[in-house]
């Protein structure tokens, strides 16, 4: 069923400025409550609430919090807005309309890890958010709540917002903590993780803005009261962002839980009439596909785990049998590629032959052994690279291979007849080559 | 400070039970067991691992996914597999990935043969490839720089050259551009890579993507030979590795030696072996015969050299330089003393003989890695990246990877001042009132008006003084032994009370380590060619004549004949038209060299031809006391011969017997004259060298007495009083070697004046601008070269270059004459501008107010690379590099 929690005020108008959040609860009593227990049991609180990770990883966020190391070195809290996943926009929503709620969650989230500066890594292209996130920072400086002993608890923190420059890879924590450290964005080797040496080498707690914003109901609940709602190990709501072939897409609050069905055909309304879902990505597009015989898995982390795939994100994109999956398989790989950063072998070489295999089987210059070239690198991919990035191409495209693995045949077969009756029936013959003609070769963007 | 300790445990790799060192990467760790594991991105030179090549994937028990072995510390009771089915698809994985876009172009790649990608792809490799759609194109070859050409086709992407640029040489001027396959290695703005050390990026490359553009094509491996030997350009005396083929050296490489270099070479090391083979060095004996030199036989040669310096017995003087061996400036001195009766023989260019000997006792001695794990490093009156290229690579290591404390105190602006916590800069002829300033501030005394003297901040000595003091136990002082020239006793002396005050006597990894002016400076002082001093600094208590004085002797008469050893003091010491009167004056000068420098050009009587370091044969000693050893690579070149058997011809010609017959025997009469040197031997030297101070015989190195009891006045620098003061530093590219060498002739350095832009604008002149400088009628021709670092009040210039030369001019003022147009003028018209500007600056420099000392603190200390100007230097002499490119076509 859908809860509204996060999304309690959202069609509130004028929720983005601090008067309306303040009259709706907003850095209340929960805030004092928070910045008023101890750091040790602020935590504990968190452990209790069960809440995971919400930006794919699915990580409990209070474990997180608890590795921080004590000791009075300069730690940092990071929040990851660099919502890049294809089918995600929750965090956008969340960020336009209730950019306080993140702020608060923000000053929560850095007292339990004992960080005194905080930074919102946006992606550049949200910039009307990151505007906004900037006018609510200085609203909330200049009521006390960002700064110096915010509330007269003596806790400080101080808050930037820095904009992305546009790269996927960016929303990968560690490689996030070097673009804002204003290097090239490449994920670094891990361990160390962030908690004991991430930006500028300092202990850093690093979460997804859903997982912030959360933190204010956890403490105004009680952790305990917050496990009560969803299931076992997922508990809480979360943000879906249902997209694709659905009547009505849009983001959704949810109670973890829930079914798969409930959320495609009850809150988005299904694909349109007539037709049906031929495959749906539960976590966004780097999720392992799910078809139309998956619609009835309950929405939460480990049952999908179960499934062979993830909640991710929680972005579902909805296929319906309208769409080839060579399309879909293609256009997830090309993404993929061009975003790989390119600094470990198996992601940037693995990623740009699927691509160039699926365009071929496009042309209709593929045989099914090309599948099974598909699959192979696909596996070849997945576990072996530096961060996930390779395994979220590998995972989707390489179970479309499996599950679709028929219809990716007859595509072959009816793209490769088509191919040979154009080559018969085209008005010049096809000469034989001699050997002796030039050879264009494509000149590489780069070398240009 | 103490290195880290190693305990060893005890894993398990492949089933077999490993002790190995703890917290080693399992990488080097599996070696313990005879496991290699493949790499490509992992390089511990370079500093971290990254983890990118993911070649060396391994299981570990315990751990679900593969892990990168590289970067994974080795714990005890780890299992670890490298054989499992697991483990060797994820190997034969990653080579098909690699090779996807390899072009495979092996047969007319440079690196085939040699190529870690064609080993593991055979070791490691599936053996066929899957992929059969085209592979991805750059335009290929280019020219990363007039020494190393970049084929972007075969690069793998393991980031070693970057992180070399940015995290050991720290020149940050390679990135990498684009994303994911698209990726490739450049300069930010496409500028040439030229800086000290590029050309390391050459060997480490894992595949044929950067290859040397002097050895393209030369040769392949299994055409060539190799042969280890030592790099006597500079003091660093790196050791090497030459490729050769056919009697040819070919290619220079880095034959690691962690206690010495690194692992790493400069460009001058690796690239000017061309001068080896170049048209211009001497390879057969030459006699003047009517004012010119012409080529004679060796019999001639040598019978002219003995008739006249056995005529001249007793009015011989002799210099040795650079490279000489300790074999040869010892046979040098024993032909000196035993037959020719002169004690007037120098190889250090007029530094107190006493200075050296009380500087090289062994306790005080510090090592290069001492310079890397030290608490704190003092860099004192040298710029190491041109004075000893290779240990300026050390100090940044240890200040980025253990955060060492780092002061510069120097004249000029250093290359690592970014690095360091405090830079001081004094003013030239301010030397010994710095250093006593510092010993002041340190252990008492007029701190002011000493810091007054050598014209800096009395604020900026006491902050280096209190670093000094709570760094650490460990301080290291790299000081250049110019000091002890320019600065005489006192700096000496303020040097002994440094190292007592700051308790590095007899401390290991703490001490001073001295940069010498030649490359086996050490070595020479201790063979004996020292006035007043015999082999292992025995005093000799006869009268004596330094360089100078050798110098003065030879103007006034009293001494009429002159040898030298690899060295032209026309070129090479100070104030050139001094000793071009005082070998225009001998009878009789005797060279042995490799090239028709200026001086001997113009003065030479026989000149005999001189060997290479590929050639030679003896040993060297390291500045911090440790003799290497020089091994033959390639035939002496033409006519030449060994250094010993010269010397010994030339003895016996002249009725000495030196009874050497063979170069090993010169070494023995050298470690047997030299108390301190007894017992080694050329085995125990072998590839690594020895360090004689930590040998018992270090025992019996001669007490030098109580240094500090004569001290003259200390000399203040220059007041400027409207002129300026003359700084002169010598650039790693000045000398013959880069001149000759086809590669390296593009940064052969063209006189610059660096001037602060205060100064430039009170003078009235702009950037690139040329100008006259001079003190008192000797002038030089320079092009300004406004630095912002530069102290007010100061300008630099080069020396050791063969024209305009800052050796030409006294000191210690100078003025600065705008030129003034183009050079193309008549000589009337030239001579106008030149009176009309001169008396433009007289009257500028009039309305300058007095004491315009500088000001270290107000000028602008932003980093300015010395690398800077080669850059420049790429783009003035394009055409230099014509024989090269012709290579380049028959790649593609």
């Amino acid at each position: 069923m859908a809860q509204n929690l996060i999304f309690r005020d959202i069609d509130e108008p004028g929720l983005h400025t601090l008067d309306v959040f303040r009259r709706r609860g907003g850095y209340g009593d929960r805030l004092r409550k928070a910045l008023q227990m101890p750091r040790e049991a602020l935590v504990e609180e968190l452990k209790a609430s069960g809440l995971r990770g919400r930006g794919g990883a699915g990580f409990s966020m209070g474990m997180k919090a608890s590795f921080m190391p004590k000791g009075s070195m300069d730690k940092y809290l990071v929040c990851n807005a660099d919502e890049s996943e294809p089918g995600t926009f929750k965090d956008r929503e969340l960020m336009q309309k209730i950019p306080h709620l993140l702020i608060e969650g923000m000053i929560i989230g850095a007292y339990a890890a004992g960080a005194t500066r905080s930074f919102i890594f946006i992606r550049g292209e949200y910039a009307q958010q990151a505007d906004i996130l900037e006018a609510a920072i200085e609203e909330a400086k200049a009521a006390g709540l960002v700064g110096k002993n915010i509330l007269g608890t003596g806790f400080d923190l101080e808050m930037w917002v820095h904009r992305g420059a546009g790269a996927y890879i960016c929303g990968e924590e560690t490689a996030l903590l070097d673009a804002l450290e204003g290097k090239r964005g490449n994920p670094r080797l891990k361990p160390p993780f962030p908690a004991n040496q991430g930006l500028y080498q300092g202990p850093t707690l690093i979460n997804n803005v859903e997982t912030l914003a959360t933190t204010p109901f956890i403490v105004e609940m009680g952790g305990q009261k917050y496990a009560e709602i969803g299931v076992q190990n997922s508990t809480g709501t979360k943000l879906v962002s249902v997209s694709g072939h659905v009547k009505r897409p849009g983001n959704y609050e949810i109670e973890l839980g829930m079914s798969s069905r409930d959320i495609i055909y009850g809150l988005a309304g299904g694909p349109d009439d007539g037709r049906s879902v031929k495959l749906w990505f539960p976590g966004g597009s780097s999720s392992p596909v799910l078809t139309g015989d998956d619609l009835d898995l309950a929405y939460d982390f480990d049952t999908l785990a179960k499934a062979g795939t993830m909640l991710g994100s929680g972005a579902i994109i909805v296929v319906d049998d309208s769409t080839s999956v060579v399309d879909v398989a293609l256009k997830t790989a090309a993404f993929y590629k061009h975003e790989s950063c390119g600094k470990c072998t198996p992601c940037r070489e693995g990623t740009t032959w699927t691509v160039k295999m699926l365009q071929r089987i496009k042309a209709g210059e593929a045989t099914p052994m090309d599948l099974d070239i598909i699959s192979s690198v696909c596996e070849r991919i997945i576990g072996n690279c530096l961060c996930v990035l390779g395994d979220a191409m590998a995972m989707p495209v390489g179970s479309m291979v499996k599950k679709f693995r028929g219809e990716f045949e007859e595509y072959i077969e009816a793209r490769r007849l088509e191919a040979e009756r154009l080559l018969l029936t085209s008005d010049s013959p096809a000469t034989p080559l001699t050997g002796t003609e030039s050879v264009t070769v494509p000149a590489h963007p780069a070398a240009a | 400070m103490p290195r880290p300790e190693q305990t060893l445990i005890t894993f398990s790799i492949d089933g077999r039970e490993v002790r190995a060192p703890e917290n080693a990467m399992l990488v080097d760790a599996a070696k313990y067991g005879d496991v290699e594991i493949p790499v490509f991105c992992y390089e511990p030179k370079l500093g971290a691992p990254v983890g990118a090549c993911r070649m060396c994937l391994v299981d570990i028990e315990g751990i679900p996914k593969l892990q990168t072995a590289c970067s994974t510390p080795v714990k005890d009771g780890m299992v670890v597999h490298t054989q499992t089915p697991r483990v060797k698809e994820a190997q034969e994985a990653v080579v098909e990935f690699l090779l996807v876009n390899h072009p495979l172009d092996c047969p007319v790649c440079d690196k085939g043969g040699e190529c870690p990608l064609q080993d593991i792809s055979f070791g490691w490799g599936g053996g066929t490839s899957r992929f059969i759609e085209p592979k991805r194109h750059f335009e290929k070859p280019l020219a990363l720089s007039p020494l190393i050409a970049i084929d972007r086709e075969r690069c793998i992407l393991c980031y070693r050259c970057v992180r070399f640029s940015q995290e050991v040489s720290e020149d940050y001027q390679l990135v990498l551009h684009e994303r994911g396959a698209a990726t490739y290695v450049g300069t930010f703005d496409g500028h040439p890579y030229v800086a000290p050390f590029s050309g390391n990026i050459i060997e480490l490359c894992p595949v044929g993507a950067l290859t040397s553009r002097p050895y393209r094509f030369r040769a392949r491996p299994w055409d060539i030979e190799g042969g280890g030997s030592v790099c006597t350009m500079c003091p660093g005396q790196c050791n090497v590795h030459f490729t050769v083929r056919d009697e040819r050296v070919l290619r220079v490489l880095a034959r690691d030696n962690d206690e010495v270099d690194d692992g790493w070479l400069c460009d001058r090391g690796r690239f000017a072996y061309q001068a080896i083979h170049a048209p211009e060095r001497i390879t057969a004996p030459m006699m003047r015969d009517g004012g010119v030199l012409r080529e004679v036989t060796w019999d001639q040669a040598l019978t002219a050299a003995a008739s006249a310096l056995g005529r001249m017995h007793g009015k011989v003087g002799a210099l040795a330089g650079g490279g000489t061996t300790n074999e040869e400036g010892f046979l040098l001195q024993r032909l000196l003393r035993e037959q020719l009766g002169s004690e007037d023989l120098d190889s250090t260019a007029g530094i107190a003989p006493a200075s050296l000997h009380a500087l090289a006792r062994p306790d005080l001695q510090a090592t290069v890695a001492d310079l890397e794990f030290a608490d704190a490093v003092l860099v004192l009156g040298t710029e190491p990246v041109d004075d000893m290229a290779i240990v300026d690579l050390r100090i940044r290591k240890g200040v980025r990877r253990r955060r060492m404390a780092l002061a510069v105190a120097t004249p000029r602006p250093s290359s690592l001042d970014p690095n360091a916590q405090i830079s001081v800069r004094y003013a030239p002829g301010g030397e010994a009132a710095f250093v006593s300033a510092l010993a002041a501030a340190l252990f008492g005394g007029d701190v002011a008006a000493l810091a007054r003297d050598a014209a800096v901040q009395e604020s900026d000595v006491r902050a280096l003084a209190d670093m000094l003091r709570t760094a650490g136990q460990d301080i290291v002082v790299l000081y250049g032994q110019e000091l002890l020239r320019l600065g005489g006793d006192t700096v000496t002396a303020g040097l002994l009370k440094l190292a007592g005050g700051l308790n590095v006597s007899g401390r290991d990894g703490a001490g001073l380590l001295a940069v010498p002016r030649a490359a086996n400076g050490r070595g020479l002082a201790e063979a004996g060619v020292l006035p007043g001093y015999g082999p292992g600094y025995a005093r000799r208590d006869v009268e004596s004549r330094g360089a100078p004085a050798i110098a003065e002797a030879l103007r006034s008469g009293d001494l009429t004949a002159l040898v030298l050893l690899d060295v032209d003091p026309v070129r090479d010491l100070d104030d050139a038209p001094r000793w071009d009167a005082a070998l225009e004056r001998a009878t009789t000068v005797v060279a042995r060299s490799r090239f028709l420098t200026e001086g001997l050009r113009d003065h030479a009587t026989v000149v005999f031809p001189g060997e290479s370091h590929a050639e030679a044969e003896g040993t060297v000693t390291h500045p911090d006391g440790r003799l290497q050893r020089l091994r033959p690579s390639i035939g002496r070149q033409g006519q030449t011969r060994p250094g010993w058997q010269v010397l010994s011809e030339l003895a016996g010609r002249v009725g000495l017997d030196l009874d050497v017959l063979t170069g090993a025997m010169a070494t023995s009469q050298l470690t047997a004259a030299v108390p301190f040197y007894a017992g080694i031997t050329l085995e125990s030297i072998g590839g690594r060298g020895v360090r004689w101070p930590l040998l018992d015989a270090a025992a019996s190195f001669p007490d030098p007495g109580d240094a500090r009891a004569a001290v003259d006045a200390i000399g203040a620098a220059a007041t400027p009083n409207g002129a300026l003061r003359l700084g002169t530093f010598r650039s790693i590219w000045a000398s013959p070697e880069v001149e000759v060498s086809p590669a390296l002739k593009f940064l052969r350095p063209i006189q610059r004046l660096e001037v602060s832009p205060a100064d430039a604008e009170r003078l009235g002149v702009g950037h690139g601008e040329r100008v006259d400088v001079g003190s008192g009628p000797r002038t030089v021709g320079a092009i300004v070269h406004l630095r912002a670092a530069a102290p007010e009040g100061t300008v630099f210039l080069e020396t050791g270059i063969g024209t305009d030369s800052a050796n030409v001019l006294g000191g210690p003022l100078v003025e600065v004459r705008p030129r003034g147009g183009t050079p193309t003028g008549t000589a009337d018209a030239e001579d106008a501008v030149d009176s009309e500007s001169a008396a433009g600056t007289t009257e500028t420099v009039a309305s300058e107010p007095e004491a315009a000392g500088p000001e270290p603190g107000a000028t602008d200390q932003s980093p300015e690379s010395v690398e800077a100007q080669p850059a420049e230097a790429v783009e003035e002499t394009p055409g230099e590099q014509a024989p090269h490119d012709a290579d380049e076509e028959t790649a593609s």
